[in-house]
């Protein structure tokens, strides 16, 4: 009996293991809209769902080209922490809309910077990837797009969404095949902030202008870090270089001090080690109040920015100044209440900066299931091309790309009347410059450039270190 | 005569039963086993003979040992393995010795007393190694940080250090916070070996005229010698296996001072989505483990 006993216990402890490596569901993700239909015992009103997803999908169908294509009725979306699509209350109120429209339920999943990369990665590698992800051209073209993981979506871009969105941030979505690999839906520019308190105190506020949020020139600049640095007698702006994190602010301020370039216009090799980058290298090498630190990256500045720590941040946009270290304790100010300024990079003579863009939007991974790309596909053209367009982009506290949707037929321009930042801000965003993140080998070349920070801030020579590391992300690209 | 020779027929069939049994309750450690570390390890050593990245067009080729080649050519790999010895040969020896110290001092304590030490000590072991690297984050921040702000305080420091951004101290920083969290089981296990020495043996030797030194050296000790085999064994491992603490406050930096290995596999695999590269490493690695254990269970066979 008790052999017996054993030999049912074992089988029942193998089986529960085997139960286990079943098919996977990640605690972190939750399923909006019609979870029944998700299921395996589908109730009337999952397959009702269904029926009319299928309708909804024939309509979409022939307006996108004819495909007919059945939609899946359930999918599952990725999406990194862009604004409030990081959140799951702000997002699950957008799918339910799009549920209630299609009957396609979506099942998400919130990614951080810190390991979402190797979540997808690994989850590609195991060919459990999801259906759509949401983030930036240097990932979903650079990356996954050049990779072969991406459906080509230009299908979804007629003549109108072309001529209607923003043509910068659409080249961004292009992979070097000519195939579309994201659909933008919002966008910024990345700048840099001061603290507007301390540099009053400071006499500083005389080297730049507070209505164009323009320095006067490079030399007002470090004139300004210098009266900072004497007022307050300590670091006034790191050149983080700990990590990739935030580094497109390190490479902002390097290339606007004297007109610098990080890549080719074609996106093909990089230019960092132009004489101009050294120049601005050296000359922040040699400023008394700026400081090279490896032991912190973009988000670590922004604490000490906000903490009153340092006076200069270097990673900022629009949502920082919203929510300044997403503490929640008010637009525009630091801890202790002083009032934040954001400001363009300083260019050589005080002409217009390059400002490096941030972009985001949906692609698609190719899973060989034509019925859940359909699906995919729906989802993009409800949230980037409709009337929920404008809460999409909402959610996500950045700029739209276009004006209009729908064919012209819907205006989404003023969906920030109401906000005063969004409005200053929007000064910045004219000066949105070359989207280069989606030149080749762009995961080695960050890697490089923050190596290469390391190594000047360590006292490294300029010049050799520059040389060296740029010629390795070049090496990169001919491998 | 028809008895004796059925008894060992029942006999072996009563131990085959055994036997299946045994193994049937094995079974759901065995699937892990072999699912999780033989298989991996199997494809690990395949994959290292293939230029294998994520790439969904193309196909992984083979190009033999050119990744085992390229890695000791490679500065990087050759500076991560020096970081990792360095952090193996600091901290074994002393996480061994602290805890044979900490715990000689502790194991005659009262129980509650005991216990109280015994939860202090293990108290970094149980917490989460992103909780602890915050907290050590903050206490070696370079203008915040509770470490400057009492050293300077004291008149020890002039000014302020970049402790995990400056190269000459950054690796050190590491090999401390690794101390912090590696000395727990080792406290542990050596107050459970010291309460189980044999008492009468050490009554006999103090009777004998035996000083402390010698009780512990040629009593206790002898008799602690498995627990300490096996605490330098997954100290080692461990050390050798350090990652969470790297990628979690020096990314390998500056100027790759704290790169180590297992820091440079993943960054080879996951963020330059080199696999096969990062699998000959790994497997460099696993010997390397393998041989210092193998010269650790020696020495302890010898002793």
């Amino acid at each position: 009996m008790k052999k017996i006993l054993s030999l049912v216990l074992a089988l029942a402890m193998a089986l529960s293991l085997a139960a286990c490596g079943g098919s996977s569901s990640d605690s972190g993700s939750s399923s909006t809209g019609d979870s029944s239909s998700s299921e395996g015992s589908s109730t009337s009103e999952s397959s009702s769902s269904a029926e009319g997803s299928a309708a909804e999908s024939e309509g979409e169908a022939e307006e996108t080209g004819g495909d007919a294509t059945e939609a899946a009725d359930s999918i599952t979306l990725w999406t990194y922490p862009i604004g409030g699509w990081g959140t799951e209350d702000t997002v699950n109120a957008l799918i339910e809309g799009f549920t209630a429209a299609t009957g396609i339920s979506v099942t998400v999943e919130y990614l951080d910077y810190t390991n979402g990369d190797e979540k997808v990665n690994t989850a590609l590698a195991a060919g459990e990837g999801p259906d759509l992800i949401m983030e930036g051209p240097e990932r979903l073209v650079a990356d996954w797009g050049a990779s072969g993981y991406m459906v080509d979506i230009s299908d979804l871009l007629d003549d109108t969404d072309i001529s209607e969105i923003n043509e910068a941030a659409l080249a961004a979505c292009y992979g070097d095949d000519g195939a579309v690999y994201e659909y933008p839906l919002v966008m910024t520019a990345h700048c840099m902030a001061i603290n507007k308190t301390v540099f009053e105190a400071a006499g500083a506020m005389q080297y730049l202008d507070e209505e164009t949020h323009l320095w006067n020139s490079s030399e007002d600049f470090f004139a300004a870090v210098q009266a900072v640095y004497e007022y307050t007698g300590s670091t006034v702006g790191a050149i983080y270089c700990g990590g990739q994190g935030g580094d497109q602010g390190t490479r902002a301020i390097v290339n606007n001090l004297y007109g610098g370039t990080f890549a080719s216009e074609d996106h093909t090799s990089y230019t960092w080690n132009s004489e101009e980058n050294i120049k601005a290298l050296q000359a922040l090498v040699d400023c008394e109040g700026i400081e090279f630190d490896a032991s912190i990256v973009g988000g670590d500045e922004i604490a000490q920015f906000y903490q009153g720590t340092l006076n200069m941040a270097f990673c900022w946009n629009i949502a920082q100044q919203l929510d300044p270290n997403t503490a929640g304790t008010g637009s525009g100010l630091t801890l202790s209440g002083d009032e934040i300024l954001f400001m363009a990079f300083p260019t050589e003579d005080g002409s217009d900066p390059e400002l490096c863009g941030g972009i985001w939007g949906f692609g698609i991974f190719d899973n060989g299931d034509d019925a859940k790309i359909e699906a995919a596909k729906q989802f993009i053209q409800y949230m980037c091309d409709s009337e929920a367009t404008a809460d999409a982009v909402t959610a996500a506290n950045y700029f739209a790309v276009r004006d209009t949707v729908v064919d012209g037929t819907v205006d989404i321009s003023d969906i920030w009347a109401d906000n005063e930042i969004m409005n200053e801000y929007n000064v910045l965003m004219q000066y949105l410059g070359d989207y280069y993140q989606v030149t080749t080998n762009w995961t080695s070349a960050r890697y490089q450039w923050w190596n290469m920070l390391q190594v000047i801030g360590a006292g490294g020579d300029v010049t050799e270190a520059v040389e060296t590391y740029a010629s390795n992300a070049d090496a990169g690209i001919s491998e | 005569m028809a008895n004796s020779k059925s008894h060992p027929a029942t006999s072996r069939a009563l131990v085959r039963r055994e036997t299946i049994s045994g193994y049937l309750f094995m079974l759901p450690s065995l699937i892990f086993f072999v699912g999780f570390v033989i298989i991996p390890m199997i494809l690990c050593i395949y994959t290292s003979f293939f230029d294998a990245n994520l790439t969904a067009n193309g196909e992984d080729t083979f190009i033999g040992f050119a990744n085992y080649v390229e890695l000791f050519n490679d500065s990087i790999f050759r500076k991560a393995l020096l970081n990792t010895i360095i952090i193996v040969v600091v901290s074994v020896p002393v996480t061994c010795v602290f805890s044979l110290w900490v715990s000689s001092v502790i194991y005659k304590l009262r129980g509650s007393l005991l216990s109280f030490f015994r939860c202090v000590f293990y108290l970094p072991v149980v917490t989460g190694s992103v909780a602890v690297t915050v907290v050590w984050k903050w206490i070696y921040s370079y203008r915040t940080g509770v470490l400057n702000d009492v050293l300077t305080g004291i008149g020890i420091l002039d000014g302020n250090v970049n402790w995990l951004g400056d190269t000459s101290t950054a690796l050190a920083c590491i090999i401390v916070i690794l101390l912090t969290t590696s000395v727990g089981q080792p406290i542990v296990l050596y107050v459970s070996a010291l309460g189980n020495v044999d008492s009468t043996l050490i009554e006999a030797a103090e009777v004998d005229g035996a000083t402390d030194f010698q009780v512990f050296w040629r009593i206790k000790w002898p008799q602690m010698m498995p627990t300490t085999l096996y605490i330098l064994v997954i100290t080692t491992i461990n050390s050798f296996q350090c990652f969470a603490l790297i990628q979690l406050l020096t990314s390998g930096g500056p100027t790759h001072a704290t790169d180590t290995v297992m820091y440079y596999i993943y960054y080879s695999a996951f963020k330059l989505y080199r696999l096969g590269y990062g699998n000959a490493m790994g497997v460099i690695l696993a010997i390397f483990i393998a041989l210092l254990s193998a010269l650790q269970f020696k020495l302890a066979e010898e002793k």
